[in-house]
């Protein structure tokens, strides 16, 4: 299954090019899902009609999807809420089993679980997913990281904890405190789902993600860090599309110094991003519903079939040299200042600004002290002894 | 202390109403403050200077924060952060990482609103402007200290009640370092003292939101949603602005003309859909609104003759009584829909649910016994019957 993931600040017009991206694949005779993943949904919004947290069909061969935590979170933990209010019994607050939602993370997980059903469903050819801003959306992306170091160092722990105690202490009040084995196969199969999704997510063969911008200075500022944070993750940007790009017979009066600072940024998305870049004109009248948000598919693609991985390479790459191993990542628009490395055997800790990430090495590297770095042409390059 | 908070979908220009409404303040003489919450901070973009993690003067009696959430956290919840990266480090996990784990879920909005009570107490300041993140972690920011003090008390629970079992025997079969009772002490601290603070805080008279939209249709449905959440959770809201209004000679360009009709049925929409909240009309520039000449301009041309700190509407309270043998309680809930709702009385608590919130509303002991009998949706305001009775029905 081909995964496209929209991400952007909030306001440039994700939602609308996620449902224009789906109906231009799905000319292309794919059969294309949209998942809305940002808890503030407004696929239905744009398609002028309620969408919800089942999959409904909105034109032919597309389904859409608002990923509700509240929804998901009522039908499939049933073991873990059930725990919950036992450990619960004699409060009078039985119900913030379903508030503990509110805290963030859970959105997370859930977004990402609604991918991997798609995968597992088989039906889909095309998921494209409607990304929470920016800032959200990386932390989806960060999230499989975190949820593996709680899953190896602290769930386990408690896990045979629960194990050696559950015999000896039966049914007693401390007891029944205990989860259950069930509790705990509930929340490990969470995870395999979990591990599974960024395996697909960092498959650039499979799955690229679209930064959506418009020409404004502030704008394309945050799309350049959010380009290389993604590269960072190993999650290839295969193009940029720029929103709300205003026509040549438009804006020539009052609009006349906007324009102008349109074509400078425009000068700007073209120097910052070396990726393949599409542009969806603004129109006369607001964008709502299939038919208006079809036209602006073909307004923006043209012959081009969104679904196609635009852009081959990796951000993230391996290579094999005669004086030692290299590790190659795209970071263009970030100063080597910006970035802090350390390898500690099996991983190397790269951190760019303020996010960062562990990247697990192939044996060959592990244990490799780290020669040196360099960043040139917008690459990071680290050379292993 | 006045506090505003603005809120809207990303996009709409909430750092540059915030900042006008903060400048035009100072300037009629009131010590305002300039909050941003939102970690995407733009505060610089906008004001034109360098705004840091710690308070600066921009200007006489306005000064500003990009609140730094890692910072506060660390002030405040330093010990519980402390064990979790000790943690983190016992398992090899070193540096940002490590510290980044131990953010856990919701301490950066806890952290930010903590910062915020912490300058209304101060007592430095007549006025504090707060430029939110985007409408939903908004919400959850508001709504944190009310459903954070049920979650961390469960949370408490179940960690203790493992803890207390696991942690002795643990102890001897692995190295891990395991929470002890300060770790503890501290979380206990922050939920009962901190959180009953901020709870305060956010419920009291003197705080107002108010939701930044403009034309479009994806923009306006969402804060539609925003303002009945705010509501359900009985969070005061004073106006909306609406931003980006073609002015007269923009809409004169044939382009722009049914873009410069449309705005003016969406006004009207706006204005029934947010009653009784005032509408206040911001129109674009020729230029973008960066740096204080142009912020000031831009503030007179918002509010006019009204004064930005005051509560420029009001909305009515969440209300419970008993009447001709039925008990009642009366919450408004504008732009709610009947079938959309989940009303169920737990305990003593009453559960209302929305497509994106739920908040379970403590109910007086009058009501706590008696059984939902019926919900009513006119007007705005969301009616629950209970049966006075003393019958379950």
């Amino acid at each position: 299954m081909r995964v496209i993931l929209h991400v952007g600040k909030g306001g440039v017009g994700k939602t609308t090019l996620s449902l224009a991206t789906a109906l231009g694949a799905a000319e292309g005779g794919h059969r294309v899902c949209v998942l809305s993943t940002d808890s503030a949904h407004s696929l239905g919004d744009a398609l002028g009609r309620p969408i919800g947290p089942k999959r409904v069909s909105i034109a032919p061969g597309v389904e859409a999807r608002e990923v509700s935590a509240l929804d998901e979170l009522a039908s499939s933990w049933v073991e873990i809420q059930s725990w919950l209010r036992e450990l619960l019994r004699d409060e009078a607050d039985a119900m913030v089993v379903d508030e503990l939602l509110v805290f963030p993370g859970l959105e997370e997980l859930f977004a990402l679980r609604a991918v991997c059903e798609e995968e597992a469903r088989g039906e889909t050819d095309v998921c494209i997913v409607d990304c929470a801003p920016t800032g959200s959306a990386l932390r989806m992306l960060r999230f499989p990281d975190a949820l593996e170091v709680f899953m190896d160092q602290i769930f386990d722990l408690e896990r045979r904890g629960a194990r050696l105690l559950r015999p000896l202490l039966g049914s007693s009040s401390v007891g029944r405190l205990l989860p259950s084995e069930t509790f705990f196969e509930a929340f490990e199969n969470l995870y395999r789902d979990v591990a599974d999704v960024r395996r697909l997510l960092t498959d650039s063969a499979r799955t690229t993600a679209r930064l959506v911008v418009n020409p404004a200075q502030i704008v394309v500022a945050e799309a350049r860090r959010t380009f290389a944070y993604l590269n960072l993750y190993g999650v290839t940007t295969d193009a940029v599309l720029i929103n709300r790009v205003l026509p040549e017979d438009a804006g020539h009066g009052f609009f006349a110094g906007w324009r102008a600072r349109e074509s400078a940024s425009l000068e700007d998305i073209v120097a910052s991003f070396p990726v393949p870049q599409f542009k969806a004109p603004l129109a006369p009248r607001e964008i709502i519903g299939v038919e208006a948000i079809g036209e602006l598919a073909r307004a923006t693609f043209g012959e081009t079939d969104p679904a196609e991985v635009l852009l081959g390479a990796s951000p993230l790459r391996l290579r094999d040299r005669a004086d030692g191993a290299v590790v190659e990542i795209d970071l263009p628009g970030i100063d080597h200042a910006e970035v802090d490395l350390a390898a500690t055997g099996s991983e190397l800790h790269v951190q760019v600004r303020d996010v960062a990430r562990r990247i697990a090495l192939p044996a060959s590297l592990s244990g490799r002290p780290v020669e040196g770095s360099r960043l040139r042409r917008g690459v990071l390059s680290v050379y292993f002894g | 202390m006045r506090l505003v908070l603005y809120t809207g979908k990303g996009g709409v220009g909430k750092t540059t109403t915030a900042a006008a409404t903060a400048l035009r303040a100072a300037q009629a003489g009131r010590r305002t403050l300039l909050v941003s919450a939102d970690a995407a901070h733009s505060l610089s973009d906008v004001l034109g200077q360098r705004i840091g993690s710690e308070v600066q003067a921009v200007a006489p009696e306005f000064d500003a924060i990009e609140v730094d959430a890692r910072v506060e956290l660390q002030r405040h919840w330093g010990k519980v952060h402390e064990f979790l990266v000790s943690l983190f480090r016992h398992q090899g996990i070193e540096g940002v990482i490590a510290e980044e784990l131990a953010l856990l879920p919701g301490a950066e909005e806890i952290a930010t609103l903590i910062a915020v009570d912490e300058f209304a107490r101060s007592g430095a300041y007549d006025f504090a402007v707060v430029d939110c993140a985007p409408t939903d972690t908004t919400l959850r920011l508001l709504t944190l200290p009310e459903v954070a003090h049920s979650s961390v008390r469960l949370l408490l629970k179940m960690q203790r009640s493992l803890a207390r079992v696991v942690t002795p025997l643990a102890r001897g079969m692995v190295e891990t370092p395991l929470p002890d009772t300060e770790v503890f002490g501290q979380a206990e601290t922050l939920l009962y003292t901190r959180l009953a603070s901020l709870r305060e805080l956010i419920a009291a008279k003197e705080t107002s939101v108010r939701l930044v939209v403009t034309s479009e249709r994806l923009v306006i449905d969402e804060a539609r949603r925003a303002f009945t959440d705010l509501c359900l959770f009985g969070l005061h809201c004073d106006a909306v602005v609406m931003n980006r209004m073609l002015p007269a000679e923009a809409g004169r360009e044939e382009f722009f003309a049914e873009w410069a009709k449309l705005q003016e049925e969406r006004f009207a929409e706006v204005e029934r859909a947010f009653a009784p909240l005032r509408v206040l009309r911001a129109e674009l520039g020729d230029d973008e609104v960066v740096g204080p000449e142009r912020l000031a301009d831009h503030a007179a041309q918002t509010f006019g003759d009204q004064h930005p700190d005051a509560v420029l509407s009001e909305m009515p309270a969440i209300r419970f009584g008993k009447e001709e043998g039925l008990g009642f309680v009366e919450i408004p809930l504008p732009g709610a829909k009947l079938g959309a709702l989940d009303i169920a009385k737990i305990e003593d608590n009453l559960l209302i649910k929305t497509a994106n919130a739920s908040r379970s509303l403590a109910l007086p002991h009058t009501l706590a016994g008696l059984e939902v009998c019926e919900a009513r949706l006119g007007k705005g305001v969301l009616s629950v019957y209970f049966d006075a009775s003393g019958e379950a029905g």
